[in-house]
């Protein structure tokens, strides 16, 4: 059966990630599973921890009075959940498992703590979650332009 | 035929034909498609349009969205957006509506036969891309992997919905679709199709892509495309621009040194690439 720490490097989020930091991470990761329906994080509440989608599908929404939820994008498996961590601000729209998602999660005061130890680690995955937010907010721009109308 | 005899046989490419219209349906809001009925077999190649003219309003390009296959009947794929597409709304089953063409160049599926075709679509642009996809499906064992990638606004803005579902059935094919936002009642992918072509399982050496969208969207996804190791040469664009005589003449869809109406409106990404970064262009 393969470790935790084996399956935690395949992810894309980690990919070419020193060995020795993908061990001092471990510690911090939890393999979690998430039924249809359920949230992962909630509009308004600080996010306890970053979740590395392994397989299943998560809607970002948010909600109008009286109306349906809205859902702004879904992330895959290789994406990365929960970066408003690395702010004081508090997650601003609601992540709901579309289908049975699983992930790992980082426990963010874990990650920070080691990555404030160990600078090379901590420059290693603020690089990666700058590329991925890069990457998200080049998506969003290109959606807000709403290029078919 | 002697030359002399040959010119005065050929269609004058200004003068619109009499077509009747054999059906029409509406797609989706502000979209409507036409089966015109050709009095004579009529050819094109896929990525080619045609001039529709509305009696006494006017004349618009609008490409061929049917199957090459079949010359007994003609497919158009119109969005009212001004004067002249109103107009044609207008129009009923029996009406004539004049048509000039096939004009312009066609998606290289010749090229394409043995490598894998990616096809990426955006909005209204599934319309000029269905010719290919049809033609690529009737001959299945000549290509590799085949990967259509659509992107919508909302699910209700979704084009030829029916038949997407039907070609998404298909062991034979890859088909994603994507909206750009939804409500609960879509459960695929939700944001920009350059996220699915980062996704999409393609060899880049051997790897064909046809776009056809919104200009921005195909700029973006090319770029997506060269990231993930093709060159602009395997990466094939179908352009708009304002085109008016549709023969090379007039000028009004010149860019740069082409004409899209007679170079185009299908090029290879490489030879138009510089010039789409070029604003006003």
């Amino acid at each position: 059966m393969e470790d935790l720490e084996s399956i935690l490097n395949r992810h894309a989020f980690l990919a070419d990630l020193k060995p020795e930091h993908v061990k001092l991470i471990v510690g911090c990761a939890k393999n979690l599973r998430f039924r249809p329906g359920e949230f992962l994080a909630r509009e308004g509440q600080k996010e306890a921890c970053m979740y590395l989608i392994r397989r299943g599908t998560v809607a970002i929404e948010t909600h109008a009075p009286n109306g349906e939820p809205i859902c702004i994008e879904t992330l895959m498996p290789g994406d990365v959940l929960g970066i408003s961590w690395v702010t004081p601000a508090k997650a601003h729209f609601d992540c709901r498992a579309r289908d049975t998602v699983i992930a790992f999660s980082l426990d963010h005061d874990c990650l920070q703590r080691k990555m404030s130890e160990d600078p090379a680690l901590g420059f290693a995955i603020t690089s990666r979650l700058l590329d991925n937010t890069y990457q998200r907010l080049s998506r969003l721009r290109l959606q807000q332009l709403d290029v078919y109308r | 035929m002697s030359i002399g005899e040959a010119i005065r046989h050929a269609p004058n490419a200004y003068v619109p034909v009499p077509v009747r219209i054999g059906h029409t349906a509406r797609d989706i809001d502000g979209v409507f498609t036409w089966v015109l009925e050709p009095s004579e077999p009529f050819a094109f190649a896929p990525g080619q349009f045609n001039m529709l003219y509305a009696h006494g309003v006017g004349e618009v390009p609008i490409s061929i969205s049917g199957d090459p296959n079949d010359s007994s009947s003609l497919h158009h794929t119109i969005r009212v957006v001004g004067s002249v597409t109103q107009a044609l709304g207008a129009l009923e089953v029996g009406h004539e509506v004049g048509v000039r063409g096939p004009f312009g160049s066609a998606w290289p599926l010749a090229e394409a036969s043995g490598q894998d075709v990616l096809f990426v679509a955006g909005g209204l642009g599934l319309a000029p891309l269905r010719p290919a996809i049809l033609s690529v499906l009737a001959r299945r064992n000549e290509f590799g992997q085949v990967i259509i990638i659509y992107g919508a606004r909302s699910p209700a803005d979704i084009l030829f919905r029916n038949e997407l579902e039907r070609w998404r059935g298909r062991f034979d094919i890859t088909l994603e679709a994507t909206v750009d936002h939804s409500g609960t009642d879509w459960y695929g992918p939700v944001g920009v199709v350059t996220r699915l072509v980062a996704e999409a399982d393609i060899d880049p050496e051997y790897c064909l892509a046809m776009l056809c969208g919104p200009e921005i969207m195909m700029r973006f996804t090319a770029r997506e495309l060269e990231q993930r190791g093709l060159d602009a040469s395997q990466i094939w664009v179908s352009l708009e621009r304002s085109m008016k005589c549709a023969v090379g003449l007039c000028g009004h869809c010149q860019l740069g040194g082409t004409f899209v109406c007679k170079d185009g409106p299908v090029y290879r990404y490489d030879r138009v690439a510089s010039m789409l970064l070029v604003r006003g262009l």
